[in-house]
């Protein structure tokens, strides 16, 4: 932890320097193809990138996308063809009906058919990818040359999204013959139809190194090459050539415009949020998490705490930016007068130290404070102290408590905590996002709020998958944010600006995904830049 | 001196059973902390992904991942050199370990060479014009960067060597995938290592120095060095062979002490200039919780410890004979 907090003062140091002295980046020309695009990361080390070898992370699938394809991709707009190039929901039969596009071909040359997508969705049910939910698939079968029917065991609004625009299609040629996949490891496993090979990773150093795959069949990759390096300080790696592309603190965007640069910043898709543990005492009353929504102040947080770049969230959970956003959820404008008031009717009496107290104790929280991952990159704030300060101006004796992520995640999946810090992306993608963030199901995920308590939400958060006429689900998801706004088992706290920035003098376009890549990556390294 | 007679060797055979005594105790050590740490693999990795796991889904996984994690098979592993495979790599951690190691020892061995070096003649020339106003500089200038955290000097340099002047890459230890061989890659290496070196030799510097001079100068004022002086042999002999060598001894612990902690000792430096090593590897396997590469590390740095506190055993003996006599 000291090292994190040592680093972000080394990025205000640096950035100091940067903006007290001049700099000139190094010349690039720009060319129609290019020798090779360099890609800079924080942390470099993602795994290897095939679905069961990569992270599960943002990044790490991001690596793998270069390399394998789905049926639909998204782009700055929304869906657009990947391997199919048309498909349709069939109601009668609860499927759907992908188009594949012709003379696609595998890196080894083969071609690619429907029997490789039914293959795909037989081995991830046999198999599981964590990134695919195949709960509602039933199966797929070739239903034509070039097409294939993938069945549903229910409908599923969120297929498209979760699993079309997903699910990376394996060659069947390879991988029928692999019983155990995490642990298969020949050159084979990296084989897709995708603009890129994969070449090599080095471990040690976090370099990756793709080659253009020039039978690609959307057309030549603009660059010979992509290659990822590990970058310590983004800044630095932008302005001396060292890197192309790379994800920056919004606090370097104003120096790295005035060099030339492209700054990119992220829609608001990505929440702060503070995880609370409803399971127990006081904050199991919703009462009390009223309190708790009123006594924070998100705007100030933002202002103290990022520089004033941010912007509170919907407490609905869903992005102001969604389609489906209902703006009428119950709002906690920032007021600890009407706090105090609500503590007061809970039982708690304001004593002469400042603090309110019940049965002879004085009423405390801990609020547990980690390094959060944001984009891929470790981003260290002060928000821990800027809740504690309003908490206990609220009457609440508030301890922080900073610990390294993993522990964190660990007590808080455990139910050891009161407050904990948290954040997470998907809010501008398939509203499916509510129940993985809210359902008590999601036992895994420090995000998830694993609230079971109103049955009504449940069962809204049942249908609104189930409903495939959007106009009804779009009514469905609305009423489940006015829910869980007034239920409040978690509260979304702000909208970080989260940037990239990129040397325009190559040629390449990057841009950030509508709802994010696959089911929400918020990183602005879409394949589809080097293949447009 | 004869150093390597019987005398040389008296009391040695104790330091190695107390030696096999701690190694032992460090297997087990390496095998329970990391398991203290709180959470593992699969909460690490997945429990804040974009990825939402069911209960089954996560019971599954850490099945998966804790198979065969028991420790009679962890000490049947050691047994047979078998270093177990990496949770998030899935690759052999000895892989990872050997990946990583040379270019931690290219980084600080090189820097603690270096650093020893020059702090120990800069400590043994300023200790000889002691009083001078070279060496109330020398002095005050070593206090000072003593006192500047290597991640200053790092970021210093950083920027007027790498972003101001562009003479040195900024991070790296070579051109990724730049296809050199030969010279050529040596020479691309070699540049990309300076600013690293240079911040680490910055950082040790200072404190070679200023032990060296103060051991000198407790020296300097010995009989046997007046009786040198006396013989009339030259200056440097005087300094070199006579004082300088009896003051080498704490010069010589510092050393095997930084050289112990070598595995992990420059990770700052590494990430700042996003440099591969052991520092690296360790700190993301502990935040992934990828126990059998914390395992590795730990335990081989711990006997690495234990190892050069063995052999500063038998270094002390032949710088200065009289230890071997005190057992």
């Amino acid at each position: 932890m000291r090292m994190w907090r040592f680093k972000g003062g080394t990025a205000v140091l640096f950035l100091l320097l940067v903006v007290l002295g001049g700099t000139s980046p190094s010349g690039i020309q720009a060319g129609d193809r290019l020798e090779e695009i360099r890609i800079g990361d924080g942390k470099g080390d993602w795994g290897y990138p095939n679905p069961y070898r990569h992270y599960p992370r943002g990044p790490g699938y991001i690596r793998m996308s270069w390399v394998f394809e789905t049926l639909a991709w998204k782009d700055e707009a929304g869906f657009v063809p990947g391997l199919a190039t048309a498909w349709r929901y069939d109601s009668g039969t609860t499927s759907f009906v992908f188009d594949l596009r012709k003379g696609v071909r595998w890196h080894d040359g083969r071609p690619f058919g429907p029997e490789d997508v039914a293959f795909t969705v037989r081995y991830f049910k046999e198999h599981p990818y964590s990134w695919v939910p195949m709960g509602t698939v039933a199966g797929a079968e070739k239903s034509g040359p070039h097409q294939v029917t993938v069945r549903l065991a229910g409908p599923d609004a969120s297929f498209m999204t979760y699993v079309g625009a997903t699910m990376p299609i394996l060659p069947r040629h390879i991988w029928e013959k692999v019983k155990e996949p995490k642990t298969f490891d020949d050159p084979e496993a990296y084989i897709g139809t995708g603009p890129y090979r994969f070449m090599a990773f080095n471990k040690a150093k976090g370099t990756y190194l793709y080659e253009a795959f020039e039978d690609y069949h959307g057309g030549t990759p603009r660059a010979r090459r992509l290659i990822y390096i590990k970058a310590g300080n983004p800044l630095m790696t932008l302005l001396s050539g060292k890197a192309d592309l790379v994800n920056i603190k919004p606090e370097m965007a104003e120096t790295l415009k005035g060099k030339g640069m492209v700054v990119l910043e992220n829609p608001r898709g990505w929440n702060k949020k503070l995880m609370i543990n409803h399971r127990k005492p006081p904050f199991s009353d919703k009462r009390f998490r009223h309190a708790l929504a009123h006594a924070i102040d998100r705007q100030a947080m933002v202002d103290k705490a990022h520089r004033g770049v941010g912007s509170p969230a919907s407490f609905g959970l869903l992005s102001p930016d969604h389609p489906f956003y209902n703006p009428n959820t119950p709002d906690y404008p920032p007021d600890p007068a009407e706090a105090r008031k609500i503590l007061a009717s809970l039982g708690y009496t304001l004593e002469g130290d400042g603090v309110f107290h019940k049965d002879g104790k004085p009423l405390r929280v801990e609020i547990l404070a980690s390094n959060i991952t944001v984009a891929g990159e470790s981003v260290s704030d002060r928000d821990g102290e800027v809740i504690k300060q309003q908490l206990e101006a609220a009457g609440m004796r508030a301890d922080l408590v900073h610990l390294e992520q993993a522990t964190t995640d660990a007590r808080v999946l455990n139910w050891e905590f009161d407050l904990a810090i948290s954040g997470h992306g998907g809010l501008l993608g398939d509203a499916r996002v509510l129940n993985r963030m809210i359902h008590p199901d999601m036992t895994g995920s420090v995000n998830s709020a694993r609230y079971g308590a109103d049955p009504e939400l449940l069962n809204l958060l049942a249908a609104q998958i189930r409903e495939m006429d959007e106009e009804k689900r779009r009514a469905l998801v609305h009423r489940i944010q006015e829910i869980y706004a007034d239920d409040l088992p978690a509260i979304s706290l702000y909208y970080p600006a989260s940037m990239s920035a990129y040397n325009p003098k190559k040629g390449i376009r990057w841009f950030y995904t509508q709802g994010g890549i696959a089911l929400g990556i918020p990183i602005a390294q879409n394949k589809l830049s080097l293949i447009r | 001196m004869k150093p390597r007679g019987k005398n040389w060797s008296r009391g040695l055979t104790g330091s190695i059973t107390a030696f096999v005594l701690a190694a032992v105790a460090m297997v087990y050590l390496s095998y329970a902390l990391p398991r203290l740490l709180p959470g593992d693999f699969v909460s690490a990795m997945y429990a804040s992904s974009q990825v939402t796991l069911t209960e089954d889904q996560e019971a599954e996984l850490r099945a998966y991942y804790t198979q065969d994690s028991g420790f009679p098979s962890y000490l049947a592993r050691i047994v047979t050199l078998d270093w177990g495979y990496s949770y998030a790599y899935l690759t052999p951690v000895s892989d990872l370990f050997f990946e990583a190691l040379p270019w931690t020892l290219l980084l600080l061995g090189s820097a603690h060479l270096l650093s020893m070096t020059v702090g120990f003649i800069a400590g043994v020339e300023a200790a000889w014009r002691s009083g001078t106003r070279t060496e109330k500089g020398m002095v005050a200038g070593m206090t000072f960067l003593e006192g500047v955290p290597e991640i200053s000097t790092g970021i210093v340099l950083l920027f007027f060597f790498a972003l101001q002047l562009n003479w040195f890459p900024a991070v790296g230890a070579e051109t990724a995938y730049a296809g050199t061989t030969g010279w050529e890659r040596i020479l691309n290496i070699m540049h990309h290592l300076i600013l690293p070196l240079g911040t680490l030799v910055l950082a040790y510097v200072p404190g070679n120095f200023l032990l060296t001079r103060n051991s000198m100068m407790m020296v300097l004022h010995a009989p046997f060095v007046r009786t040198a002086r006396a013989k009339g042999l030259p200056p440097g002999r005087v300094r070199y062979a006579h004082a300088a060598r009896n003051a080498l001894l704490p010069l010589v612990t510092r050393l095997g002490l930084r050289l112990a902690f070598m595995i992990t000792g420059a990770l700052v430096i590494e990430r700042i200039y996003a440099y591969p090593g052991l520092g690296s590897l360790l700190f993301s396997a502990i935040q992934a919780r990828d126990l059998p590469v914390i395992q590795a590390v730990v335990l081989v740095s711990s006997l690495l410890v234990l190892g050069v506190i063995l052999a500063l055993e038998g270094v002390y003996r032949i710088i200065d004979p009289r230890i071997a006599h005190a057992h």
